[in-house]
This record gives C-alpha cells, sequence and structure tokens, in this order.
C-alpha cells in the first residue's frame, strides 16, 4: 500500500510540477511580440494568463510536496488526503462544466476527467500509510 | 472515520458522473433535435408575443400592456438558475 501511494504521489507530482512550470513559461510567451499566447487551446486574455502564471507557481510547490511525499510518506502524511481533497473539488466544477450549455463543444471529457480525479482521490485515501505506521 | 467519510462522498459523486446523463437535468440532445423541437414551439412571426414577467434593473415589475404597440429589443444573457 505503501509503495502505491508512493507511486501515486511521485506520478501526481511529476505531472503537477512540470504542467506548473509550462504554466509559467506560457506567461512569459504570451508578453513576446505578436505572440498567440496560448492560442486556441486556452484562449486567455492578459487578465488570464496572469491567473494562469499563477496557477502554475501553485501546481510547482504542490507537485514538489508530493514529490516529497514520495520519497518519504512520513515527512507530511496529509499531503495525499489533502490533494485528494482538491481533485474532489476539481470533479465537482467539472461536473458543473459538464451540465453548463457553455462547454458543451467538450463534449463527456469534463465528466470523463472528473471520475479520473475521483478515482484517484479515492486511491491516495485508501493508499495513505496509517497513522501508526508513519 | 474522516476516512470513510471521504469514501463516501467520492462515491456519491462517481455515481453522479454515471447516472447524470440518463437524469433530466443531463439529457443533451443533439442539435438538430433541439432546432427540430424549437420549430414547433412558437410563437411564429406576426403572432402576438405570449406576456412575460419582465423586470427593469431596479428589480421594478414592468407591466406588459406598457410595450404593446412598441418596438421592444429582448435580449437574453445567460446565468445558472440557482
Amino acid at each position: 500500500m505503501a509503495a502505491t501511494y508512493r507511486i501515486l504521489c511521485g506520478a501526481l507530482g511529476l505531472g503537477m510540477l512540470l504542467g506548473g512550470l509550462a504554466f509559467f513559461a506560457s506567461f512569459f510567451q504570451f508578453q513576446m511580440p505578436n505572440s498567440p499566447g496560448l492560442g486556441e487551446p486556452l484562449p486567455v486574455g492578459v487578465n488570464g494568463i496572469y491567473f494562469v502564471a499563477f496557477t502554475g507557481c501553485c501546481l510547482v510547490a504542490w507537485g514538489g510536496c508530493l514529490l516529497g511525499a514520495a520519497r518519504d510518506a512520513r515527512a507530511a502524511p496529509w499531503i495525499g488526503t489533502w490533494t485528494a481533497v482538491a481533485l474532489v473539488l476539481n470533479a465537482v466544477y467539472r461536473l458543473m462544466v459538464w451540465l453548463v450549455g457553455d462547454y458543451h463543444a467538450l463534449g463527456n471529457l469534463p465528466r470523463a476527467e472528473a471520475a479520473v480525479f475521483l478515482l484517484l482521490a479515492l486511491a491516495l485515501l485508501w493508499t495513505r500509510p496509517a497513522k501508526s505506521a508513519v | 472515520m474522516l476516512r470513510w467519510l471521504g469514501t463516501l462522498v467520492i462515491l456519491g459523486l462517481l455515481a453522479l458522473t454515471w447516472v447524470l446523463p440518463g437524469t433530466s437535468l443531463g439529457r443533451r440532445g443533439t442539435e438538430a433535435a433541439a432546432r427540430m423541437e424549437a420549430a414547433g414551439a412558437g410563437p411564429f412571426v406576426g403572432q402576438p408575443m405570449p406576456p412575460l414577467a419582465l423586470r427593469d434593473l431596479e428589480g421594478e415589475a414592468i407591466p406588459w400592456e406598457t410595450l404593446q404597440g412598441h418596438r421592444v429589443l429582448i435580449t437574453l444573457e445567460r446565468s445558472v438558475d440557482w
């Protein structure tokens, strides 16, 4: 169980760290002359890219914490639990997105993502080392 | 205890992702179906508009009769009806 937990934390942490750095870098790309910014995939404006960069910085911290938990789950056993909480919140707004017509073009993607996040949250919750083992 | 509580919440949401498409809230047809449904809904050009309960920006009710005989532009804003 602890090995599964560490693998989960490691994989999630690495993904978040890389995603966060990409978001952070996108801000600077957006400022370049004639840059389309994130362009078609993420049509954000000047304020949107500001928050994308902020999100990237947060993801770097979150990913770093998860990588720390992957190396040593004893260091901060609550990281997995709070990551599960955030994943559930992600799933909740994706369910709302699926219902709102503005996101109709996304099809069933938000619903599928919500299911994946919920399963990940469940896995984190149940593979987290027990307090006695920490 | 908290772990079980969290599990219950997650399982509930997982069930929601599964059953949502089958509910009236989540049932979404194709654009073609929506157009066919709208085509027979009316009112049609030349027919009187059915009365609507309208409010101005201050929230005051606008009597429907005061609009009759005037050109009225109605804009619809998207929102979630909580």
